[in-house]
């Protein structure tokens, strides 16, 4: 009980100073565009306007009054579930969002299991070797990997599996001819609950690729992190005692070393799957991924302002609700919290 | 210590293997930069219509004039890779060093005065933590438009909390020492305090931190370019590059390895060359861990 008095007071406290966080970076976000040379009412307008038509457009859309009455109107529209129309595309940006938003987080999902994946079998694996001649080898390689980013590695993979070999598909989220089910918007999700399961294999194999260039670019840091939270458990006393106890290595490992090494190794996944979640876009653009990191690169070749603002405040807010989950997970796995 | 033959021993730093082979890979990468128009074959903005996405020249129909072939508008590969180390050079050294400036001057601040400084520049480095670190940059570039000077500008307003966060907590810890307790009895102001007694400890850290951020900041270069949001279409930029031979990925996929081994050569450099220093200078980590 008291766990989950403690892990809703935790929410409580983190969406409340969400709040703040997010005002500040709408506020900061709306300052940085308004810089802009361009001029959102000549763009809405067609070409052939007169300056009478732009003026009359600028005043309707607000931009003669001052920037903070301006950020007052587009944060009162904000709370209504309004942050505007795209001009390039004439649609809601609600609903822009709403359409490419899935596609990213399903993204982003599954990269980080691969990630998780990968960190542990290394982290665990670079622990293993400790102290022996591959230990060299595998720091060396680990500094590798640091030095290529989800960018390079989605190309790498891309070359190999997509052109050289042809074994995996490429570009988008299904090959041409699939049937799309629409549900939620979640392809993976719609195709399972509906049963299409040829579109669900076809989903997936569009998959592999983006989610592990994603997977593997975070991997090393993990590795590291809980190699040294590793070695810092095996510090302590309690291993000594298992070890006099006759326990096997492996299960001192699995048992006592994983187990209090995998909090501090959590607390640094936070901030990564965040970056994570940002590392998308690109993953995205070279995939010709229909995600929202496309529909922002879309709108910056257009400057299409609303979309921008309304594409970047969903970030971070992606980027406080993966903190915030993975904070809660924190405290449910830390078993001090389960005493009475 | 092996004393040298002759005058005085190197320095314990530079006789890593690490140092050694960043620096290395740094100087490559420096003697391109700055000789690129004596060692490119080619002027990299030749446009040589005739000869559009040439392979490179030990495979077949390979013209011994563009040694890595040509790009989608027949531009020479070699030499828009060695033009375009201009580019990450300058933003690796002058992005790196002023988001240090910045990172650096906050963290003392932050850590030397403690109290509602220290809790206000703490909200701000979070508030900048909320944004992905790609998306932040790619907005800044829309608000400053592009250009050399816009890009270095948008990563050092990006990346001075990486500095910020790690040297804060360094800060914290030397401040609470003896030797400062005693500056401050002495007399010395505050700033003589944090430039005089506190930086030259936290200074171990702050190199390794910056030989890390070039690598960052040449791997953002690559993505603005890549996106079209760096330096203008007339200067080479290794992002640029990736960006042209995704478009031909199946007419010429050598054009793809080339840059993408760039920006992997010069990120491993860096890299490199901050773990040996952060192995050698930090003085926590214990023997047996440098080696």
């Amino acid at each position: 009980m008291r766990m989950f008095a403690t892990i809703a007071k935790l929410l409580v406290k983190r969406v409340l100073t969400a709040i703040p966080i997010l005002l500040l970076v709408s506020a900061l976000l709306f300052c940085i565009l308004r810089i802009l040379p361009v001029d959102p009412a000549a763009m809405s307008l067609p070409p052939n306007a007169t300056v009478q038509e732009v003026e009359a457009m600028r005043t309707e859309m607000g931009l003669n009054l001052p920037l903070y009455q301006q950020y007052g109107i587009w944060l009162n529209k904000l709370f209504h579930g309004d942050i505007g129309r795209s001009i390039h595309f004439r649609q809601d940006v609600t609903s822009l969002i709403g359409s490419t938003l899935p596609a990213t987080i399903e993204l982003a999902v599954i990269a980080m299991m691969v990630a998780t994946v990968f960190g542990l079998a290394g982290g665990l694996f670079l622990f293993y070797v400790r102290g022996t001649r591959a230990e060299a080898v595998m720091d060396f390689v680990s500094i590798l990997l640091l030095s290529l980013p989800e960018f390079l590695w989605s190309l790498f993979l891309l070359l190999i599996f997509g052109v050289f070999f042809e074994v995996l598909p490429f570009t988008g989220r299904l090959s041409p001819g699939f049937e799309r089910p629409l549900v939620t918007g979640f392809l993976l999700f719609d195709s399972l609950i509906t049963g299409n399961i040829p579109t669900l294999l076809n989903a997936l194999q569009h998959m592999i690729l983006p989610c592990l260039a994603l997977g593997i670019a975070l991997s090393p840091s993990l590795m590291r992190v809980l190699r040294s939270s590793l070695l810092d458990a095996y510090q302590d006393d309690y291993i000594q005692q298992a070890r006099l106890r006759g326990l096997s290595e492996k299960r001192i490992l699995i048992r006592h070393g994983l187990k209090n090494a995998i909090l501090p190794t959590l607390s640094l996944m936070g901030v990564q799957f965040g970056f994570l979640f940002g590392g998308t876009l690109l993953v995205e653009i070279i995939y010709s991924y229909p995600g929202m990191g496309n529909l922002m690169v879309d709108a910056i070749r257009n400057a299409d302002l609303p979309i921008i603002q309304g594409a970047g405040l969903t970030y971070c807010v992606a980027v406080l609700v993966i903190s915030i989950v993975v904070d809660s997970l924190y405290l449910i796995l830390n078993p001090k919290l389960r005493v009475r | 210590m092996q004393q040298h033959a002759k005058g005085r021993p190197l320095p314990l730093w530079l006789k890593s293997g690490r140092v050694q082979t960043g620096l290395v890979i740094i100087f490559i990468l420096v003697v391109c930069a700055i000789f690129a128009p004596y060692l490119a074959p080619n002027d990299p903005n030749e446009q040589n219509l005739l000869s559009i996405l040439t392979p490179p020249v030990w495979a077949d129909g390979g013209d011994a004039m563009f040694p890595l072939g040509t790009d989608s508008l027949g531009r020479c590969v070699l030499s828009r890779l060695i033009f375009g180390a201009r580019v990450a050079l300058t933003v690796a050294f002058t992005a790196s060093i002023g988001a240090m400036i910045v990172g650096a001057f906050f963290a003392h601040v932050a850590g030397y005065f403690g109290g509602w400084v220290d809790w206000m520049i703490g909200r701000i480095v979070e508030i900048w933590l909320s944004f992905p670190p790609v998306i932040l940059s790619l907005i800044l570039m829309v608000g400053l438009g592009t250009g050399l000077r816009n890009v270095v500008l948008a990563i050092i307003l990006v990346d001075w909390t990486r500095f910020c966060r790690v040297l804060r907590s360094e800060v914290i810890v030397l401040r609470r020492r003896d030797y400062v307790s005693a500056a401050q009895l002495i007399g010395f102001s505050h700033w003589r305090t944090i430039t005089r007694e506190i930086l030259p400890g936290t200074l171990p850290l702050l190199i390794t931190l910056m030989s890390l951020e070039m690598g960052v900041a040449i791997i953002v270069e690559a993505i603005l370019s890549f996106v079209g949001m760096s330096v203008g279409s007339e200067t080479a930029a290794w992002g640029q590059m990736i960006a042209d031979a995704r478009q031909n990925i199946y007419e010429a996929p050598f054009n793809l390895i080339a840059p993408i081994f760039a920006i992997f050569f010069a990120v491993f450099g860096f890299n490199i060359l901050g773990d040996g220093l952060r192995r050698t200078l930090d003085t926590r980590l214990t023997q047996t861990e440098r080696t």
